[in-house]
């Protein structure tokens, strides 16, 4: 750059050469009157660059699960499986998740979907796999295959089916859904619900229309898209 | 400058003016993170400050867009704030939208940030080269004659 600013400032010292200074003229009209501006690959690949590192930078601390994500995705039903899940702070309780109105994904729902709500304080999931059906082809998250497990905090998901080979322990069953304790969610009055200390799930599998998480460790992350969900 | 003014040449005469693509891919980038998210309000906030930073710099990012668009010359400062809250939505939003708009947002902040007007700088260039050129036609004439 030192030697292109000392070239320019060169040439701006030769007012006495017309040839050159008509042609430079000549060549500026031909460009058109509306000046156009232009992107500069060079100063564009000063933010590019480093940008794409800080990327890259996030998706591997992500994938050694040194960094937690969050997660809030509803609207679209999607799947979770695990082949175990361990959590402490369990709670459940009934409820009504509403699509915003007009969603294609309403169908003969009315936009209206019967979903049971899952909060857990923090949970460790082994064999994390999350997959959305996109219409033919599905977007598959995998994580938590290799030695590390995932883990969440303050997971809550609406489920409309959940499976598994399920065992509490201090569980309180038939609690009113507004009087929750253990992990700081509450629901709707005068709705059945249950909690408990700690909860084991093995083979879980839940099809889902909303979650968030506060933080999501990923370790091994795998993000693709592939023609068959978990 | 021609009286021609249809609504294509007044647009693609304001499009030249401004970053557009840039502006255009950030904002792009942000709605699909948005889209992404719409979870329903009553879960957002029982995830609190955290839930709300996932909604927070998906929207900014939309407005930087806009801005890049409609207030071009303070286009440096929205697409370095625009990159930087476009890799946060790693972290916030989903992985960015599922990479999506993470993509999208990186790379409308790179364009707008290397997005400049036809100016004196290009002109100065244009005309070294041209007496380069000349130079070297000059050296050639010189040359043949000897």
């Amino acid at each position: 750059m030192a030697s292109s600013s000392d070239v320019t400032s060169s040439a701006d010292n030769f007012p006495e050469n017309p040839e050159s200074g008509s042609g430079s003229e000549a060549s500026g009209t031909t460009d058109g009157p509306a000046r156009r501006g232009r992107v500069r690959a060079r100063r564009a690949a000063v933010m590019a660059v480093p940008a794409t590192l800080v990327a890259g930078a996030l998706a591997v601390l992500t994938a050694e699960g040194a960094l937690g994500v969050q997660f809030a995705i509803s609207g679209m039903p999607f799947t979770v499986t695990a082949t175990e899940l361990n959590g402490t702070g369990f709670e459940q309780f009934g409820g009504l998740d509403e699509m915003a109105p007009g969603s294609p994904n309403a169908g003969d729902t009315g936009g209206q979907v019967l979903v049971v709500t899952s909060a857990i304080k923090s949970a460790t999931l082994t064999k994390l796999c999350q997959s959305v059906d996109l219409g033919g082809t599905n977007l598959l998250i995998t994580a938590g295959s290799g030695a590390e497990k995932v883990s969440a905090s303050d997971l809550t998901t609406d489920s409309t089916e959940l499976s598994g080979d399920a065992a509490f322990t201090n569980i309180e069953i038939g609690n009113d859904a507004s009087t929750l304790t253990k992990a700081g969610v509450k629901g709707p009055i005068g709705v059945f619900s249950q909690q408990a200390d700690t909860v084991r799930i093995a083979n879980l599998r839940q099809t889902n229309y909303a979650t968030t998480a506060g933080v999501f460790k990923l370790p091994g992350l795998k993000l693709r898209f592939s023609s068959t969900g978990c | 400058m021609s009286e021609r003014a249809g609504f294509r040449s007044a647009f693609r005469r304001w499009r030249a003016d401004r970053p557009f693509w840039g502006g255009l891919l950030l904002a792009l980038g942000g709605a699909e993170v948005l889209l992404t998210m719409k979870a329903s309000m009553k879960v957002m906030l029982h995830a609190g400050m955290q839930g709300l930073a996932g909604y927070l710099l998906p929207t900014l990012m939309v407005l930087l867009g806009v801005l890049i668009l409609f207030n071009p010359a303070q286009r440096l400062f929205y697409s370095i704030t625009g990159v930087l809250v476009t890799l946060g939505t790693w972290l916030t939003s989903n992985l960015g939208g599922f990479f999506v708009g993470l993509l999208l947002g990186v790379v409308g902040s790179s364009l707008a940030f290397g997005w400049l007007p036809d100016q004196a700088p290009r002109e100065r260039r244009r005309r070294r080269r041209k007496e380069a050129a000349a130079a070297v036609v000059a050296a050639q004439q010189a040359g043949e004659p000897a």
